[in-house]
């Protein structure tokens, strides 16, 4: 029974996609505008958490505080620990704390400026413009970025530290053998805890009411006081910040390299087949696809894996041309 | 000072080069193309070749994304298939033991044909939705067209990932071996293409499209079926494309998957934005822009900085964020593209010195 096992690692795969999902999603209620360019806003936070917790903390300059912290009882932890036992792990990950923390927040910060600069001059000029152009801008904005990518680092691919300790578990499940690791079970609650927390921030705050007011008409939400360009921002700043994290554990999972940024062509395909204005829509279709793509991997072989998604939304798209859970566009002649 | 134009028939009324300027320009470019392979030497040669393959791609993508108005990001898929499908029936008509002079003339419209019959496949989400929903389905299908190509399983007609070694074709006898042989067939190709689907939207089928790009749905009730109508369009448009792929595997002696990523899809899409869509010339200026901005970067960065490691490392991400620039500067400042800021220049060039603009 590897069936189990497959379907695990699924849906572990399946809460990163959310995870990167909402940045699509957020976007689009709020500005009209889907992403093509997410994935790699993506793979620049991916890069610049490796820029601040990996390449600043080891310089020789930095200080003693960034690139470790090993207090007496890590050290002495560590020695009576067994190895490969959860513990072990556990001391291993205390002194990269410093670093993690470092570069999580610098990744984050980073991307938000990112995200704030293409708002302001890229997307704003073109507010009322037709769909078209947005798309465009934003499929321009993939070859910029992953110029300035290249410019700034060289492409071989390097790892970086995870986020969460990072033991490996072996369960025993109806006598089938399981095994599940640490790192990526913690992302895996911690995309889901993300994802929930924004959805219940969309629905109950007024800064979430004032984001699904501006995505019901922007020229009423206007008129009745709603400040609709900051409303823009924060969407784009929720997008860049979960696209730090998401970077940031996609890095430690596969290293980072120029190819996360292709990543968010296979998470626009998941968002388009969950429906792109329904979080939950996006969150199913996330978890079908990762499960989906797991399954691939274990009957057809790594290779298919990566046209998995793309004929998933295919299929979905000819049955349910706006996606599982999204709403059909009304248009007026 | 052009103050209307005098039309004394329809006869007159339906030409394709209705006016002087457009004839001139029209058989000044004629006789440019005709001229080149007698004096260029083999760099202009290899960029004019560039330029007229992709220039034929970008005709037929005008012909969806400029004239019927559905956004597809999914055509290099179709130059794949036009790629390989001509490489793949030159070698099955070899084995057959079809005489040589005769199979670029089963080739090249078989490999048209195969791409129409893709491009119609790919169309069919097109009926269902629009806008970003097929900018995406376009886009998984080039993705799944790439890895069809990749995968082990047809790998001994398509050669996997190593790519697959083109033939020569043999036209009456004169077989094209060289670079400069094959851009007499290119830009004779090209200028064809252009002209046909000029001529296109001189027809019912062309005033369709039209009328599909401007609103569908009144398209519709007008009596257009927008299936035959879209799907006519992504076959023609594919057909175009694929005629480019045959261009591009005679041309080269050999053809790669990764030549026909996202990357040539994107590019395909920005000739047409900055040379502008829905217009016969937005493709021609487009797309000489796009092949020979990297080129003219390479050529000043080099004279600039010398050919030092450092600047050879600096001259794909540079060539990277201008062509993102490009994008990005036309779509915001310039939506019609470079056929807009011609005209605008033309009608100040007849006005002048009168009003301008």
């Amino acid at each position: 029974m590897q069936f189990v096992q497959f379907v695990i690692n699924g849906l572990m795969a399946g809460a990163l996609y959310a995870l990167i999902a909402i940045g699509i999603v957020a976007v689009y209620k709020s500005t009209r505008v889907v992403n093509f360019a997410h994935g790699y806003m993506i793979m620049i936070g991916a890069y610049l958490y490796y820029t601040f917790a990996v390449l600043l903390p080891d310089a020789s300059w930095a200080p003693a505080w960034l690139s470790g912290w090993t207090p007496e009882w890590v050290i002495a932890g560590k020695n009576s620990a067994k190895m490969f036992s959860p513990a072990a792990a556990f001391y291993d990950w205390i002194p990269n704390i410093p670093r993690i923390i470092f570069g999580l927040v610098c990744a984050i910060l980073g991307s938000g400026l990112l995200a704030l600069i293409i708002e302001r001059f890229l997307m704003r000029p073109l507010l009322g413009q037709s769909n078209f152009s947005m798309i465009m801008i934003t499929v321009g904005l993939i070859s910029v970025l992953s110029g300035f990518k290249s410019l700034f680092w060289t492409g071989d691919a390097a790892s970086v530290p995870h986020l969460t300790p990072n033991p490996a578990f072996r369960l025993d499940l109806f006598g089938t053998p399981i095994f599940i690791f640490g790192a990526n079970f913690m992302s895996m609650i911690m995309a889901a805890l993300i994802f929930g927390f924004i959805v219940y921030w969309l629905r109950h705050s007024s800064a979430g009411v004032a984001i699904r007011a501006v995505s019901e008409d922007q020229s009423t939400a206007y008129s009745m006081g709603i400040n609709v360009p900051r409303v823009f921002a924060q969407a784009w700043l929720i997008a860049a910040a979960t696209g730090a994290v998401a970077g940031a554990v996609l890095a430690a999972r596969d290293g980072v390299s120029p190819s996360l940024g292709l990543f968010g062509f296979s998470v626009l395909a998941i968002v388009l087949m969950g429906g792109l204005d329904s979080f939950v829509g996006v969150f199913i279709a996330a978890m079908l696809v990762g499960v989906l793509e797991a399954l691939v991997q274990w009957q057809l072989g790594g290779t298919w894996v990566e046209i998995a998604p793309y004929v998933a939304v295919l299929v979905v798209i000819l049955i349910r041309p706006y996606g599982l859970m999204g709403h059909p566009e009304v248009e007026r002649i | 000072m052009i103050i209307g134009n005098r039309k004394t028939s329809y006869l007159e009324d339906e030409k394709i080069l209705n006016n002087n300027y457009k004839k001139a320009f029209v058989f000044g470019m004629i006789a440019l193309a005709i001229a080149l392979p007698f004096f260029a030497d083999d760099y202009t040669i290899l960029m004019a070749s560039l330029v007229g393959i992709m220039l034929i791609a970008v005709v037929g993508v005008n012909v969806v994304i400029g004239y019927t108005g559905l956004l597809s990001l999914g055509h290099a898929g179709f130059v794949a298939i036009g790629a390989y499908s001509v490489s793949i029936i030159h070698n099955l008509l070899g084995e057959w033991g079809v005489p040589d002079v005769l199979q670029p003339w089963l080739a090249l419209p078989g490999a048209m044909g195969v791409a129409a019959l893709i491009g119609i496949l790919v169309g069919l989400p097109s009926l269902r939705v629009k806008g970003i929903y097929l900018a995406v389905a376009t886009l998984s299908a080039n993705f799944i067209i790439i890895f069809l190509i990749e995968i082990d399983t047809f790998s001994q007609w398509t050669g996997g990932r190593l790519g697959l070694t083109t033939p020569d074709p043999n036209f009456f006898g004169w077989v094209l071996d060289s670079q400069r042989e094959v851009y007499a067939l290119i830009a004779f190709c090209a200028f064809a293409t252009i002209l046909m689907v000029q001529n296109l939207f001189r027809t019912r089928v062309g005033r369709a499209f039209i009328a599909i790009r401007e609103k569908d749905y009144s398209a519709e009730i007008l009596g257009v079926s927008l299936l035959k109508y879209k799907l006519t369009s992504f076959a023609i448009s594919a057909a175009c494309c694929g005629l480019a792929g045959a261009m591009a595997a005679y041309f080269y002696a050999k053809v790669l998957p990764e030549q026909f990523e996202l990357a040539l899809s994107l590019q395909l899409v920005a000739a047409l934005i900055v040379g502008g869509m829905g217009r016969t010339m937005g493709p021609v200026f487009g797309t000489i822009i796009i092949v020979l901005v990297p080129e003219i970067l390479k050529i000043s960065m080099g004279a600039m900085m010398g050919s030092s490691i450092e600047a050879a490392q600096l001259r794909a991400p540079i060539q990277e964020i201008v062509f993102g620039g490009l994008i990005i500067g036309f779509v915001l400042f310039e939506p019609l593209g470079i056929s807009q800021i011609m005209d605008r220049f033309f009608r100040a060039l007849n006005r002048w010195p009168f009003a301008r603009g």
